[in-house]
């Protein structure tokens, strides 16, 4: 059985994930002793300017200006509107090369070993459904159910799976609600008509659970622990993160938290960038 | 500002900051009492460990199945050896969230608490 990661990295002019990747490459190198595959529109620039060596295969895709547009924001007070690319994640199974993945986000900074456990459990569809703010003080309701009245919320930020025909239905079905997203929109009673993944992960979930709450996705170990855009993330030493997180009802005012050995979803990808532009500096 | 307020809020920064990162530590902890074995998931618990040990000294201890976090059942083939590994990584984990812990609550600073400066 062949295994490694897979991350998803599609520039948007301002945002360069093909950089995070590599950057995550390395820390998946370091800490679970797994190849790590790309699949991007960037092959040229990742080629020429990066080390494009931390990959065992880069997967070329054709490069599209989606219409998708969301606020990115850099901490509470400095947001941009930009190009939100991501309608591919659906192909991941098709195009992973090997027969049990690790689907990453680009974002999601592994500091620990604890994903190694995924390669060995009998569970082969693995996904967080428990997630963790780590600045603590803001509603996460929008984290455990999709909207007020639907079906539970899973991250698609992390994804294990492994090539099995029921897996292949899975990833199938999140096709086809993809393509007839406004009808799982309404159906789903979300409050936005933007593409999410977590959403369309979330609902084939719900349907291949009988339409009700089941265990055909299992948890991953541990538990998904995030900063969101709002919180800036400051310092980053081995696996020790510093980051300053949104402090309630002081809009630009912030707390200082540190964690240590723990992978987090740094969602503030402009402060990420700094992070990792002063480690190759 | 009034001196009494301003030391008020400096405090009151402290307290949020020592609160945060208590927290923080208790997830990492939690992480630690992961124990993954034969596919499935144990969360350690004093439960499993006295059950385990209940086990152990009435000599059950070959192809004992026990169901992990996920409800799916694992053989264990040596209980012996498995409750040597879980309370092992128990052990492990208490240790050095007592020790991270100990040193957190010597912290007298904003600063200190998160490592930017050694109080």
């Amino acid at each position: 059985m062949t295994k490694g990661a897979l991350l998803i990295a599609r520039n948007n002019g301002e945002l360069d994930y093909a950089k995070q990747a590599v950057f995550l490459a390395k820390r998946i190198k370091q800490h679970l002793n797994i190849p790590t595959s790309v699949i991007t529109d960037s092959v040229d620039y990742i080629n020429d300017s990066l080390d494009h060596t931390v990959f065992d295969e880069i997967i070329p895709i054709g490069y599209t200006n989606d219409n998708n547009t969301r606020k990115y924001y850099d901490g509470t007070l400095a947001s941009k509107t930009l190009n939100f690319k991501n309608n591919y994640r659906i192909n991941a199974y098709d195009l992973s090369p090997y027969d049990e993945t690790l689907l990453l986000d680009t974002d999601y900074i592994i500091s620990n070993d604890l994903f190694k456990s995924c390669f060995d459990s009998l569970s082969d569809l693995q996904m967080f459904s428990k997630s963790q703010d780590i600045a603590n003080i803001r509603d996460s309701r929008e984290f455990i159910h999709i909207s007020e009245y639907s079906v539970d919320f899973y991250w698609a930020t992390v994804v294990f799976f492994r090539k099995t025909p029921n897996n292949e239905l899975f990833f199938n079905l999140i096709k086809h609600i993809q393509d007839n997203w406004s009808h799982y929109v309404s159906v789903y009673q979300l409050s936005s008509s933007l593409f999410r993944n977590d959403f369309a992960f979330s609902i084939a979930a719900h349907i291949l659970n009988g339409f009700m709450t089941g265990d055909y996705v299992s948890p991953l170990p541990g538990k998904h622990m995030y900063t969101t855009d709002k919180d800036i993330l400051w310092k980053l030493e081995d696996d020790n993160f510093t980051f300053l997180v949104e402090k309630k009802d002081y809009v630009g005012e912030y707390t200082a938290v540190k964690t240590q050995g723990q992978s987090i979803h740094v969602m503030n990808k402009f402060s990420l960038e700094r992070i990792i532009n002063d480690e190759q500096n | 500002m009034d001196e009494r307020l301003e030391k008020a809020i400096d405090f009151s920064n402290y307290i949020v900051t020592l609160n945060n990162q208590k927290r923080l530590l208790k997830e990492e902890y939690e992480e630690n009492l992961l124990h993954y074995f034969n596919g499935g998931q144990f969360t350690i618990t004093k439960e499993l460990i006295t059950f385990v040990g209940l086990l152990v000294n009435s000599k059950n201890v070959e192809d004992v199945v026990l169901t992990d976090d996920n409800s799916i059942p694992i053989k264990i083939e040596d209980l012996a050896k498995f409750y040597e590994d879980v309370t092992d990584c128990y052990f492990s984990a208490s240790n050095s969230y007592h020790t991270k812990y100990n040193i957190l609550k010597k912290q007298r600073s904003v600063e200190a608490l998160v490592g930017l400066k050694v109080d």
